[in-house]
């Protein structure tokens, strides 16, 4: 009896994947071992461009072109700032006059580091409590005027946003350790991706009251750092000199300068990366040669099947590296979706990571955020692919140059 | 009027060093419309004659003009297309690709085919049901019996409508019913659409069917009938 069917889609694609499908546990091993290396290539590409971009955005945000430390105090100030790591370091009050009167200088304020609140739980980062100069400041107070629109009263603390949330969850014990007074906690601020996160602010009128109570070690008239501005066409480097030149109770640390330590140790941990990835690499090359050799020799009588029905040595390739594509593309997706996951679900269990408050995802600006995103998968996806291709490339040449009649027969006939 | 014209062909293979002649100084003409079978004893050279018809072999020497080409010069894009759209091949094997169905296999050759085309589907569908396979379209060949699979072959080396069909050993897996079906299919394709046939056979009722039959031994062409 003579039943007609609807005609149904084949082709080369077709193809392709019935053969992979003919091997289920092969082609899986091939996903697997493209996915794992492009997994490995998104997390150590989202790794670094998070830690750069993270210490980038820090010292923009701070929005001061110079800090002013005491005397070997250069690294705690960096540390804290922008590893959220709590530090306690003083200097004279004296030394702001001297430093605005520095030319180049043009507006310089103050801040004073007290104690730290300690986390209930040792996961919970410890808050430092800050002290600042309403009428100089310029580094909280953008931040402040987005949160509650006006200037810290009398008695009033403003949270950084990771203490808030601390706070929140009742992990920080608030009021034994603000030395005995009270505070009202009036709002919190934007997240600032800096050490300022994890911190109170108070004012300059309440730590001299504090300070005047004494129930702080806190001498009078001390500071931590100072943060200052400098002229347009100034340049910091030079000012900053200035400043260690004329005042030698001091470092200074200009806005480039902060966080070359982290992106010193940022740098070799990109090269255990790249090594990482080049073995991964290697080894996936290697892999995928193997499977391809063996299927090459394990189809090469159906090559010379289609060779003889009129399939090019061109055609063959095709046919390949439509398989290879697929295998590419599959476990490169595979090791994007993997790579994404590990690192948004490892990025508190990486020190510095936690210590710089890499955020886990930061969308904004969206489309700046899409476009990063896209590039990374997509060079993500062209690496997997063509290390797929790289290694299968080899297979494929032998198999396509075998005589049709040859690759039939399964022979090594020396040909004349 | 000669549709494949070959002059001192010949072939010589190398294994271990040592020189096998398979087919020596060949001249041969098929005519448009031939149907000519080659017989000969086993590693005669008939095989590999027609695999260097067929474009899957490249001779030693000599040359095989096809429609006025001489296909030994061609490049492997142009010697594909010609064994694509020229040629239809069955071999004395199981040939079919196993992940394929059998209507897959009969397209196949579309696949790698220069132009496109409407019908061919059509034309698959229409070759396997009058080998009888009409009802295994969608069955691989893990599941056909060797003579269905033999069919399926035919039916793929029919599928482009070639001019010459070179068929090594076509019956060799089928019951004699079957047998006597790819024959009578063989001359009224020969008959009706002038398909020429060149026919690799033990059979000496077989060869007595065609019209033109040659024997060959030890690489040579003994004689012509």
């Amino acid at each position: 009896m003579t039943t007609k069917t609807r005609p149904t889609k084949f082709g080369k694609l077709a193809v392709a994947l019935r053969n992979l499908k003919r091997n289920a546990f092969r082609t899986t091993v091939l996903v697997s071992a493209i996915a794992i290396l492009v997994a490995l290539l998104i997390f150590a590409t989202f790794f670094t461009v998070s830690v750069s971009a993270t210490i980038e955005k820090a010292s923009d945000r701070l929005g001061a072109d110079l800090l002013i430390v005491p005397v070997g105090a250069r690294d705690f100030a960096q540390e804290f700032l922008l590893e959220s790591k709590q530090k306690s370091f003083y200097m004279p009050k004296e030394i702001l006059p001297r430093v605005q009167e520095i030319e180049g200088i043009e507006s310089a304020t103050y801040q004073t580091y007290l104690e730290t609140i300690t986390g209930l739980c040792c996961d919970v980062a410890e808050a430092q409590i800050i002290a600042f100069d309403q009428d100089t400041d310029f580094i909280v107070k953008p931040w402040l005027q987005n949160s509650i629109g006006r200037a810290l009263g009398p008695g009033e603390a403003i949270a950084g946003i990771e203490t808030y949330e601390n706070l929140g969850l009742e992990l920080l014990e608030v009021e034994k350790t603000m030395f005995n007074k009270r505070f009202k906690i009036v709002g919190v601020l934007e997240r600032t991706g800096t050490g300022l996160d994890n911190a109170i602010f108070m004012t300059e009128t309440d730590l001299q009251e504090i300070v005047a109570g004494g129930s702080s070690p806190l001498k009078k008239d001390q500071i931590s750092i100072i943060f200052a501005k400098i002229g347009r066409d100034v340049d910091p480097y030079h000012v900053g000199l200035d400043v260690e030149g004329n005042i030698i109770e001091v470092d200074v640390v200009t806005r480039r300068e902060m966080g070359s330590e982290l992106l010193r140790k940022l740098s070799d941990i990109n090269k255990i990366f790249v090594l990482s990835t080049v073995m991964g690499a290697i080894l996936t090359v290697f892999l995928v040669w193997a499977i391809f050799s063996a299927i090459a020799n394990e189809r090469a009588s159906e090559i010379g099947i289609m060779r003889a029905v009129g399939a090019s040595e061109s055609h063959i390739v095709r046919l390949f590296i439509l398989e290879v594509v697929l295998v590419g593309v599959l476990g490169s997706l595979i090791g994007t979706a993997l790579g994404t996951y590990l690192f948004m679900s490892l990025t508190k269990s990486f020190a510095l990571l936690r210590d710089l408050s890499v955020p886990v995802l930061s969308f904004r600006p969206l489309p700046a955020y899409l476009l990063q995103q896209s590039v990374i998968g997509v060079a993500s996806i062209l690496v997997g692919t063509g290390i797929c291709i790289a290694g299968a490339l080899g297979p494929i040449n032998r198999i396509k140059r075998l005589e049709p009649h040859v690759s039939m027969k399964g022979s090594l006939l020396c040909r004349r | 009027m000669s549709q494949v014209e070959i002059s001192n062909l010949s072939k010589v293979y190398t294994v271990g060093g040592e020189e096998i002649i398979a087919v020596q100084n060949l001249s041969l003409t098929i005519e448009k419309g031939d149907l000519l079978a080659v017989v000969g004893h086993s590693g005669s050279g008939k095989t590999t004659l027609i695999s260097m018809i067929g474009g899957i072999l490249k001779p030693t020497s000599g040359s095989i003009v096809v429609d006025g080409t001489d296909i030994c010069k061609l490049d492997d894009a142009d010697l594909s297309e010609y064994r694509n759209r020229k040629i239809g091949f069955m071999f004395q094997f199981a040939s079919l690709l196993p992940v394929l169905t059998a209507m897959e296999n009969v397209l196949l050759p579309r696949i790698f085919a220069a132009e496109g085309g409407a019908n061919h589907h059509r034309r698959a569908e229409e070759y396997l049901d009058a080998l009888g396979l009409a009802d295994k379209r969608h069955a691989f060949p893990g599941e056909l019996s060797g003579g269905q699979q033999r069919r399926v072959a035919i039916a793929r080396a029919l599928i482009n409508e070639p001019r010459l069909i070179l068929a090594d050993e076509p019956t060799g897996d089928l019951d004699e019913e079957t047998e006597a079906d790819i024959l009578k299919l063989f001359h009224q394709l020969n008959r009706e659409k002038g398909i020429s046939f060149v026919i690799v056979t033990h059979s000496s009722e077989i060869a007595a069917e065609c019209r033109k039959r040659c024997r060959m031994s030890h690489g040579v062409l003994e004689h012509e009938v």
